[in-house]
């Protein structure tokens, strides 16, 4: 139940994206999404679906896969784009008493539907591609520089690694406590909304009273291990970049210039 | 007639993920009023994963499951009313106490049925006694028991159900010797006394094999073995390739048997296996 909202939703492969270091995915990642806010001419949002494409067929995850994990947000997507079409002023094209529905409005509306699947789409790439293992390692080796500024990076790493350990144990107990209180007949989807959270109660006590108990033992356990924070620690698998990743960092690079070159030669019309 | 038969019963958890994996093949099987049966098999062999079909906490694949002669997924049935007619106790099943007084936990179960307080109060007396405490412990806080007495309590709230059959996971997982046989000697106590129907499930067949009538064997989602207890226990060499612990008496009886001694291998208890040990004695000696 629980466990098929996968945490994350890795999915195990060998793309050429799934063998990236998981540092140049992060950083791709922040590169795209610039990409997307800057692409703002038609040409250079042609060009940004181009890409996407692209990257979702290096990826080799199924693009209704990726499709479907944006479905969850199109609500919000086309909140934002009609907000956007009817708010914009300019010449109109449409009146109906108050509501004024412009050209530029109906441009950026449209232009903002696309930006923000795209957004989302390509963001979700990096979670399919890379387990979240792969993910903290990488976060920590990127911020390591930090260290230097007192920023408690590897208290972060730890925190984020038991974080990542104890998800699924904990899900795993959810699941089973909600087995146990429906074998002793517990309702969870009764339909009034208060009674809905009361019939939680026996679920979440014993999970939150599991929790604690867990985090006790495993302080325990660590102190009498004698850790101290992890000054001087070394980690055994040190991520290195390979010439895939350069070459990766060199595309992005290009299509980020391609981009800025599209919204200078054909800008936006509005 | 039974009061729950499995026919066919096919499943896999995380269907059209690259996770997939087949729990349970084609599993038939049928447990009557009255019954005492064991359920072992390796960790990993799909126990727990079958038991939840037992009560409609998961729903085969294919295959029928039908309790009462009544097939739980067709008939526009509550599955709720299933549920208390099938108790089941989870492994671990302390991590499912939430009230602050053990009275309290207790009736949960009842409660849900919509029993008046009366009766619910009645019930968590009698359950209680069932596993052994007496009442002193009605307005106790549970989180200040021992790990036994825990677990007695959660068995408690199931058996306040009244359910037809009793079903519990592992119930010994993680006691001591004595707290092990002392649960065990009060279910057998509680279903001679009850007559209710009692499965028991555990990886390891020393556990249970005094306690129970039959046995079945799961290895990998399917049914190995499957007969009376006797019967499962004279096929050790297999119980061994299933990868299963046979109980110590057994493995010396089996031992002797294979050096060439001849000695009765079908003994389950301890008694047993000295009666079989000392005729064997009488018989080198003469
Ligand atoms: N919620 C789940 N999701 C996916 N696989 C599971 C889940 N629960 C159990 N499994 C798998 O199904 C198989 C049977 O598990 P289980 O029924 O728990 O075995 P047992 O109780 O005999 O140890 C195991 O291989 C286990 O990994
Ligand atoms: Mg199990």
């Amino acid at each position: 139940m629980t466990r098929d909202i996968t945490i994350g939703q890795f999915l195990p492969g060998h793309s050429i994206m799934h063998r990236l270091d998981p540092r140049t995915k992060i950083v791709l990642t922040f590169f795209f999404i610039i990409q997307v806010f800057i692409s703002r001419s038609a040409a250079s949002l042609c060009f940004l679906i181009v890409l996407l494409g692209f990257l979702i067929a290096s990826s080799q995850v199924p693009a209704g896969k990726v499709l479907k994990g944006v479905r969850p947000m199109i609500p919000v997507i086309v909140f934002t784009a009609l907000l956007n079409i009817f708010y914009v002023s300019g010449e109109p094209v449409f009146t109906f008493f108050f509501l004024q529905i412009t050209k530029q409005g109906l441009f950026t509306g449209f232009t903002l539907l696309v930006r923000l699947t795209a957004l989302i789409a390509g963001c979700s790439l990096i979670t399919y591609t890379t387990s979240l293992n792969a993910l903290a390692a990488g976060l920590e080796q990127l911020l390591a520089p930090l260290r230097r500024i007192h920023f408690p990076v590897s208290e972060l790493s730890m925190t984020i690694s038991i974080t990542l350990r104890f998800l699924p144990t904990l899900a795993e107990e959810f699941d089973r406590i909600i087995d146990a209180q429906k074998a002793r007949g517990a309702e969870f989807n009764s339909g009034n909304p208060i009674k809905k959270i009361k019939s939680y109660f026996p679920v979440l006590l014993p999970l939150f009273m599991s929790a604690f108990r867990r985090a006790f033992e495993l302080t325990n356990a660590i102190e009498c291990r004698c850790y101290q924070g992890g000054k001087g620690r070394t980690k055994m698998n040190v991520l290195k970049l390979a010439p895939r990743d350069f070459c990766a960092i060199a595309f992005f690079v290009i299509t980020f210039f391609l981009t800025i070159a599209f919204n200078y030669y054909f800008p936006a019309p509005y | 007639m039974a009061i729950i038969e499995l026919k066919n019963v096919n499943f896999r958890y995380g269907s059209g993920t690259p996770f997939e994996k087949q729990a349970l093949h084609d599993i038939s099987l049928s447990i009557e009023p009255g019954d005492f049966l064991g359920i072992i098999g390796h960790t990993g062999s799909g126990k727990s994963t079958l038991i939840r079909h037992f009560n409609g906490l998961l729903r085969p694949d294919s295959g029928q499951v039908l309790v009462n002669g009544d097939d739980i997924w067709t008939a526009s049935k509550d599955i709720r009313s299933i549920r208390f007619q099938i108790g089941l106790v989870f492994q671990y099943p302390e991590t499912q106490i939430f009230e602050d007084t053990v009275a309290q936990d207790i009736a949960y179960g009842p409660r849900n049925m919509g029993l008046d307080e009366k009766e619910v109060e009645l019930r968590v007396h009698e359950a209680l006694q069932f596993v052994g405490l007496n009442d002193s412990y009605l307005e106790r806080n549970p989180f200040r028991l021992s790990g036994g007495e825990l677990r007695r309590v959660a068995i408690a709230g199931v058996i306040a159900m009244r359910p037809q059959v009793l079903i519990l996971d592992e119930p010994t997982a993680g006691l001591d010797p004595e707290g092990r046989n002392k649960i065990l000697n009060e279910l057998e106590q509680f279903r001679r006394e009850s007559g209710t129907a009692i499965v028991l499930v555990s990886h390891s067949m020393e556990d249970i094999a005094e306690h129970v009538r039959n046995v079945l064997v799961l290895d990998h989602g399917k049914i190995a073995l499957d007969g009376t207890t006797s019967a499962v226990f004279s096929q050790a060499e297999k119980l061994v390739q299933l990868g299963l612990d046979i109980p110590q008496i057994t493995k010396v009886l089996l031992g002797l048997k294979a050096k060439g001694y001849a000695v009765d291998t079908g003994a389950l208890t301890l008694d047993q296996a000295e009666r079989a040990l000392l005729r064997l004695f009488e018989k080198e000696r003469r």
